[in-house]
């Protein structure tokens, strides 16, 4: 509970923050999007990372609660990947001129997006043996983060590299980490209330077992 | 430009040879003028007659920054910073607003169970 209340009130600052952070020289007010675009892009592949190690494990020892984890990781790869698809060709649409570009590292990221959305519908609809079939789809989840990582480095693309988060000055870099510290502590605890989810469905589906026995 | 600095350079070479052919003609007690130089001397390039040269055309490829555009036909940018962030929250509310329902679902689930195994127990 006491995380969540710190979250939150960070989460409410947040905006008052970005409000005083002074305009970026180029691009004007429209780069404010990117104190929340980068922070959900990170959550992002932080979900995929998360997603594939858990069902790594699940998949070599068989333990369930590394598969509640997986699960309730892959649904935030799919929250945070909405927010960046989103947040991401609003701000385009200003500074590119246009809303999408199948740039390498937008495409990407839509690939990795509709690999979780897939792991989803998996879960839901593919029956019994799907958890293991989902934690190989998550696996594939994992093995394009890096790639969407370093894409911007090594293909030609329209999207900022990966080096103009280093090199930003102290007044629009305290505000970034400031919204990074915030999305990272509402993933953390997400991910705890949906592995608990998880956990509590376990429990449902162990005492219909015991009263049918 | 390289072909008109050629030229020139051959005209200028030929130019100083005959130089040097008329001070053959001077009076000997002069002395004699220096050589000419290897490399001719750098000098402004002058159209020659008869020979065309192609104007250079203005690139246009296309391509305009958004910030050279007039004021009327740039966006916006406050619709999209408040779409953003408007969606951002909105996205997040429902997410939270949908997993306390699901826990709150199962967790009733799972007290009215409970109570059916109590019963089940007793009698």
């Amino acid at each position: 509970m006491p995380a969540a209340i710190v979250v939150g009130l960070m989460f409410a600052v947040s905006p008052v923050l970005i409000a005083y952070t002074p305009y970026e020289a180029e691009m004007g007010l429209v780069q404010k999007i990117f104190y929340y675009h980068l922070p959900s892009a990170w959550m992002f592949l932080l979900g995929g990372i998360v997603a594939g190690v858990a069902s790594a494990r699940y998949l070599r020892t068989g333990d369930v609660r590394h598969d509640h984890v997986a699960w309730a990781a892959v649904e935030l790869v799919v929250l945070f990947g909405a927010l960046t698809l989103v947040t991401g060709p609003l701000w385009a649409r200003k500074t590119w001129g246009v809303w999408w570009t199948w740039d390498v590292r937008l495409t990407s990221s839509l690939v990795s997006w509709m690999v979780a959305v897939a792991y989803l519908l998996v879960r839901r609809y593919a029956g019994p043996g799907s958890d293991r079939l989902a934690a190989s789809l998550a696996l594939f989840g994992m093995a394009n983060v890096p790639f969407i990582y370093i894409s911007v480095n090594f293909w030609r693309t329209i999207h900022p590299l990966t080096t103009v988060v280093p090199t930003l000055p102290v007044s629009l870099g305290i505000p970034l980490w400031f919204c990074t510290f915030t999305f990272l502590g509402l993933f953390l605890l997400l991910l705890r209330l949906r592995v608990r989810l998880e956990a509590q469905r376990a429990r449902l589906d162990a005492i219909y077992l015991s009263l049918d026995e | 430009m390289r072909a008109v600095h050629a030229i020139c350079a051959v005209v200028l070479a030929l130019g100083c040879q005959g130089v040097g052919a008329q001070t053959q003609a001077k009076d000997p007690a002069l002395p004699p003028d220096p050589p000419p130089p290897l490399i001719a001397p750098r000098s402004e390039p002058q159209p020659l007659e008869g020979v065309v040269f192609p104007v250079r055309q203005q690139q246009d490829d296309g391509f305009r920054p958004l910030s050279e555009l007039p004021p009327e036909e740039q966006l916006p940018a406050a619709p999209m910073l408040v779409g953003a962030y408007a969606f951002v929250v909105l996205a997040l509310f429902a997410y939270v607003l949908s997993l306390s329902r699901r826990l709150r679902a199962v967790a009733n689930d799972i007290v009215t169970l409970e109570k059916q195994v109590k019963r089940s127990e007793r009698s």
